[in-house]
């Protein structure tokens, strides 16, 4: 008995070395203990559809299928559009828009990258997120891709790998900016306010109406750094500011940033009671619910609250800094790369070209609604005709996230986190721009 | 007789082989995960990446390196919390109504079925609820206190990292009572009732007959409730992440040590921006020896602990 037992617990242990061998060959990336699973399943997945692209690609001589994989699954129909467009310029290039759930996308298109496989066509997450790809070889720079040109050197940032070469095209940007109760704007007689002492007078009145007069919560982190990103650069003086920094004329300890913070906990009586304990759900209910006036979020809410609340009467208008001047906060939301496996990269690079194009543009800002990155496009719907004209016109870039959303924690999860801190009492506004710093200095270099 | 033995010893040999499958199955799942978290913890990842082996810098990096050591020292605070209110509420409330239920009152299958209820939802169910319950401003708890006159004590019970785990907590045990009820019954129904009236007649009634004989008689399902709520605790995740996400807000209030993972892991809300996998899976590593060791302790120092009938 002690004899098969002991063979029994060899053949285990040499069972188990051969599996972990085997594992440790096809898949180098999985996460850690209890990722297992998932990576054997993406690789499995990847191989398919690795294989029946290159199996259709050889069996006709012109006829390319490309698979084009993406986190939007809300975008089918209209990706659908874009590539029909695209066939009526390229007939023999097939397009397969296959999108993954927004959350496991990156998980999945990670390990069917590190396992020789995925899409032909990748979209490609922006700034630090979408450069470890670049980084790690994955993708096909793009050196010549005719276009490119038009975009500027703070959106092609998106898709810039750490050697300064392009890997993507940007395609549609988000933006914040302050949507307000048209509505209850008219009924208070109020008119959208130019400077930041008006937007402060307008808050006022609708204080003293019983509307609250920003939908405003601290306890989820991201929100915090979105409505410094908005609200900010009025107070640190935008763009200039982000190009100070970048290049170690200033940094976060400098008055002018430590006064952006100020401003917002200055804000305070203006936000709905308990305003700790509320997150984005509560946000948007109480804008959409009417309750209040003013709401600092992303043009991405906007098809959520209209789904919400169809009666409601919204516009949106650019924060206004103390001097008068405009903006809105913009950054890219995704670029299109193409994968350095892909057989058919020719074919892969036809339809980033088409990426670049007013065509594609205009079909970006009337199907997915949102601004595109391409200067000059016109939208039908007027809110997102009107939100693209402000990202062309008068937009500053998202600094957070443009710029700062590396090291580990990021830079922009430790403002988030000293940001809650600060509204629950725990931190002044100074001592959040000393950890901000802290944290960039662990891996910045200007 | 020599050919018989040779075939019994096959037959005997042939049992041994049955479980082979099963193990495979574990050893893929589970053995497997774990060695490969030990290799990962020794490697520099950029990203999903793997770099070079860097030995034990992930682990020095976790226990020096700002602000990874306070998170993991607050984290695992969060965690020793989380066990000793769940002991304290949750399993000795579990065992007063595990005793009620026992004592057949009436209704009392009624009761048992109605507690365990709970725990057949969903935990990302019981979380969503509990978040529209603790809603501080439409809330039914908060709209409750103020309907009775104490508006004072109306708090945005999940911004507050003054109450924000104590919360969550709570609603774990409301949530996981059930269960430690039916194992303390169960505990409580092995005990034969001669031994109960033998008790009763000596004089032991009350609390001391609770304390003296029958807590002494069911110490093996005391000892399940305690080690399973221990590595319970310690594991905290699904509940915290249900109602506070993955930044364990607000300010590290509500972090334990598994939401810390994730985050150090996979990144946060904002997608892979921040994935440290080496540091993550140092950090899975040492939370393994912590739930493997004070239980491997807590079964050893009780071992002796239940009385034989």
């Amino acid at each position: 008995m002690k004899r098969w037992s002991l063979v029994l617990a060899v053949a285990i242990l040499f069972f188990g070395v051969v599996l972990a061998a085997c594992g440790g060959n096809n898949s180098g990336s999985g996460g850690s203990s209890g990722s297992g699973t998932s990576t054997a399943t993406a690789g499995s997945g990847s191989q398919s559809s690795g294989n029946s692209s290159s199996a259709s690609s050889s069996s006709g001589e012109e006829k390319v299928v490309l698979t084009m994989g993406s986190w939007r699954t809300e975008d089918v129909e209209a990706y659908e559009k874009i590539i029909a467009a695209f066939n009526q310029h390229h007939p023999n290039i097939e397009v397969q828009f296959k999108p993954t759930k927004n959350t496991e996308y990156n998980t999945v298109l990670n390990t069917e990258l590190s396992t020789g496989g995925g899409p032909d066509i990748i979209h490609l997450r922006p700034y630090a997120a979408g450069q470890v790809l670049a980084d790690a070889g994955y993708l096909v720079p793009l050196t010549d891709l005719p276009g490119l040109e038009k975009f500027s050197e703070t959106t092609l940032r998106a898709a810039t790998g750490s050697d300064g070469v392009v890997y993507g095209v940007p395609t549609v940007f988000s933006s914040t900016q302050i949507f307000y109760n048209k509505k209850i704007f008219a009924d208070l007689n109020l008119q959208v306010p130019s400077t930041w002492d008006e937007l402060i007078a307008t808050a006022e009145t609708l204080k003293k109406n019983g509307i609250i007069p920003f939908s405003f919560g601290s306890k989820e982190g991201w929100l915090l750094s979105l409505t410094h990103g908005m609200l900010g650069p009025a107070i640190y003086g935008g763009s200039d500011f982000v190009q100070k920094v970048t290049t170690g004329q200033t940094n976060f300890q400098s008055e002018a940033f430590v006064a952006s913070i100020q401003k917002l906990l200055d804000l305070v009586p203006y936000f709905p009671d308990n305003y700790v304990g509320l997150g984005m759900d509560d946000m948007r209910n109480l804008f959409v619910t009417e309750q209040a006036g003013m709401f600092v979020m992303g043009d991405w809410e906007i098809a959520v609250m209209k789904g919400m609340n169809p009666d409601l009467d919204m516009d949106a208008f650019p924060v206004p800094w103390p001097d008068g001047t405009q903006t809105i906060t913009t950054w890219v939301d995704g670029s299109f790369a193409v994968n350095a496996n892909s057989p058919n990269k020719e074919a892969a690079l036809k339809f980033l070209e088409f990426m670049t194009t007013e065509e594609f543009g205009t079909l970006v800002v009337n199907e997915l609604k949102k601004p595109s990155t391409i200067p000059g496009v016109v939208a039908d719907d007027p809110l997102v005709a009107k939100l693209s004209q402000f990202a062309d016109t008068i937009s500053t870039p998202y600094m957070f996230v443009v710029y700062f959303n590396s090291g580990n924690p990021t830079s922009k999860s430790v403002l988030e986190n000293s940001l809650q801190a600060m509204f629950l009492g725990e931190m002044t506004p100074a001592q959040v721009a000393e950890e901000v710093q802290k944290s960039v200095d662990t891996w910045f270099k200007p | 007789m020599n050919k018989q033995t040779s075939a019994r010893r096959w037959r005997f040999g042939l049992i041994h082989l049955f479980p082979l499958p099963a193990l495979a199955i574990y050893t893929l799942f589970i053995v497997y995960p774990i060695l490969a978290a030990f290799t990962y913890s020794f490697y520099d990842w950029q990203g999903f990446k793997r770099g070079s082996w860097v030995g034990l810098d992930n682990f020095v990096d976790l226990f020096t390196r700002e602000p990874f050591n306070r998170l993991f020292w607050n984290a695992l605070g969060n965690n020793v919390y989380y066990f000793v209110l769940e002991m304290v509420v949750q399993n000795v409330l579990a065992f007063i109504l595990a005793y009620i239920v026992y004592t057949r009152i009436k209704g009392a299958g009624f009761l048992k079925a109605a507690y365990f209820v709970p725990r057949l939802l969903s935990v990302i169910v019981v979380g969503f609820l509990f978040k529209l319950i603790l809603n501080p401003n439409n809330g039914a708890l908060n709209t409750l206190l103020k309907k009775v006159g104490l508006a004072s004590w109306a708090k945005p019970w999940l911004g507050d990292p003054d109450t924000a785990l104590t919360a969550i907590i709570l609603v774990n045990c409301w949530f996981g009572m059930g269960f430690a009820l039916l194992l303390f019954l169960a505990g409580l129904q092995s005990i034969s009732r001669e031994v109960i009236e033998a008790a009763r007649i000596d004089g032991a009634v009350g609390f001391r007959l609770i304390r003296t004989v029958i807590m002494p008689m069911m110490m093996q399902s005391i000892i399940i409730v305690t080690v399973y709520t221990f590595i319970h605790a310690f594991e905290a995740f699904e509940l915290v992440y249900a109602m506070e996400g993955s930044q364990g807000e607000p300010v590290n209030s509500t972090d334990t040590l598994a939401i810390f993972f994730y985050r150090v892991a996979f990144g946060g809300s904002g997608g892979a921006d921040s994935t440290a996998v080496g540091l993550g899976s140092a950090l899975a590593i040492v939370m393994f020896f912590i739930i493997a060791t004070m239980s491997a302790l807590f079964l050893y120092l009780t071992r002796n602990r239940e009385v034989q009938q």
